[in-house]
């Protein structure tokens, strides 16, 4: 159960249970947290629920909804975050909501209740269907401690080039005789892609499996060489 | 033109890093030009009998019935009809079986099929698998998640950047095996040369970047089983959290029904 611990100046002043699918805080004694502050408007912000998601939301203060010194309209609320109203600080406590941590068994539950949820002030219009980016945030660029890795062209297309390999896939060849290099979170790997000459490294032609690289590596795709090094 | 020959389908999949048991299926009947993919869920290792049981029961209700050599007078339609038919069926089924046998209460899965018939690709999904396509510059994501996290975004709830830090992407809104009857989307596009389908469960999209899946279906368009390796190795890179399934598919020519014959679609847009 998600909770909110208020304080203020350093001091604790009480922890709120986020039970309620909707959770207000303001200056009205209606509001489930009231919060006597000059700086707090009377229905300052709320708390929605939706299934694991606890949702931030600023309801039109005077002031303004910070969260980790930072305003804020709409937020979903992770674990640690802390919230500022007035003068007042109000942690969010959760431990389940980590940002990244979030891999628990995929769930059925029923399409949620529209009507009541556009009372909440939902804006957007429902006919809005694109597709969304899911990806945790860390998977967003390859989580690697190594260093960033280059070729340089010592023949053929790219020669006297450099080409950084700072994605997680750059390709080389033409279609019909081409490698990739891949950056992992283990190193740098060459791999045959198409053609019947496979990459040569070193001299010697690899295989079909990712090849690792080295420091200084030669490396021949088709007809073009080129030189792998660690920057 | 048999259709082997017209389209290059692999496939692939893996329990990832975290998970015992992968409760993902994957089928593919190239002579069928389908491809079924399914992520189950529920129970201990009930997941693994729903998916199986949803690609299975599709893969042979399509069998039966395309190979009937069904007359195309009945309706253009009659492939959005046969694969909505066949995921009904699929949903029955598991459906019976969860609710007649205790080790499978609760059981469910998500479906994503494809296909590809008469140059034209009949997409059908329920829950949160997804369907890619590359075609010459342009990335798409053809089906839209049926989950809370999509909904929340659909109502503006949360914006479509938050989604990354939400705590709802595992929480699917249809799934087969779970309630009596399913509501199944299904579109058609006209398929064409060069045009590269990618089919996944989360534990692909959840872990890669869409960037990064765009990037590693340009950057290996020639090898559509390094492809697929390539795409399940990354979601283990970034720490594997779920199982991860790819299928894959590159129509390397034209598949017209009938040879010599102007299909259907040429004519409709000729």
């Amino acid at each position: 159960m998600a909770k909110l611990v208020l304080s203020m100046n350093g001091s604790v002043l009480g922890n709120y249970f986020l039970e309620k699918e909707r959770f207000s805080f303001g200056r009205k004694p209606t509001c489930d947290i009231q919060i006597n502050d000059q700086g707090v408007s009377k229905e300052h912000a709320v708390i929605l629920t939706v299934g694991n998601d606890q949702i931030l939301e600023d309801l039109g203060s005077t002031n303004g909804t910070l969260v980790n010194g930072e305003k804020v309209q709409r937020h979903i609320l992770q674990n640690g975050d802390v919230i500022e109203v007035g003068r007042y600080k109000l942690r969010y406590v959760n431990a389940k909501a980590m940002p990244d941590m979030d891999f628990d068994k995929t769930l059925m539950i029923p399409a949620f209740d529209r009507t009541k949820l556009k009372q909440e002030g939902a804006d957007k219009d429902e006919a809005d269907t694109q597709g969304i980016a899911t990806a945790v945030a860390n998977a967003r660029n390859v989580k690697t401690i190594f260093p960033l890795g280059a070729v340089r062209g010592i023949s053929g297309d790219n020669t006297g080039q450099e080409i950084e390999l700072s994605r997680s896939i750059t390709a080389f060849g033409k279609p019909d005789n081409s490698a990739i290099i891949t950056r992992r979170p283990v190193g740098y790997f060459i791999t045959h892609v198409a053609g019947k000459k496979h990459p040569v490294v070193n001299g010697k032609a690899i295989g079909d499996d990712p090849f690792p690289l080295d420091n200084l590596d030669q490396i021949e795709v088709g007809p073009d060489k080129l030189q792998f090094y660690l920057k | 033109m048999k259709l082997k020959n017209a389209l290059t389908i692999a496939s692939a999949t893996d329990a990832g890093l975290v998970r015992n048991f992968n409760e993902d299926s994957v089928a593919a009947n190239e002579d069928l030009g389908l491809v079924v993919l399914a992520d189950g869920m529920g129970g201990y290792k009930a997941g693994d009998v729903a998916s199986g049981m949803a690609t299975m029961i599709i893969g042979n209700e399509l069998k039966e019935h395309l190979g009937k050599g069904v007359d195309k007078s009945n309706g253009v339609d009659l492939e959005t009809e046969l694969l909505r038919t066949a995921i009904t069926r699929a949903n029955q089924a598991i459906y019976h079986a969860a609710h007649n046998k205790t080790q499978f209460q609760g059981m469910g899965t998500t479906v994503v099929a494809t296909l590809f018939r008469d140059n034209v690709v009949t997409i059908a999904h329920a829950g949160d698998s997804r369907l890619y396509r590359l075609r010459g510059g342009q990335f798409d994501q053809l089906t839209v998640d049926h989950s809370l996290l999509q909904e929340q975004v659909q109502l503006g709830l949360i914006s479509s950047e938050d989604a990354r830090v939400s705590h709802n992407r595992n929480l699917v809104t249809r799934a087969l095996g779970v309630t009596q009857t399913i509501a199944v989307d299904v579109r058609q596009e006209r398929a064409q040369v060069g045009d590269i389908y990618l089919l996944c469960s989360d534990g692909l999209n959840d872990m890669v970047d869409d960037a990064d899946i765009e990037l590693a279906m340009r950057s290996i368009r020639e090898n559509i089983p390094l492809l697929v390796r390539q795409l399940v190795m990354m979601a283990n890179d970034n720490g594997g959290h779920d199982n991860i399934s790819v299928a894959a598919i590159k129509v390397e020519k034209p598949f017209p029904l009938r040879a010599g014959f102007f299909s259907r679609w040429f004519g409709a847009h000729v």
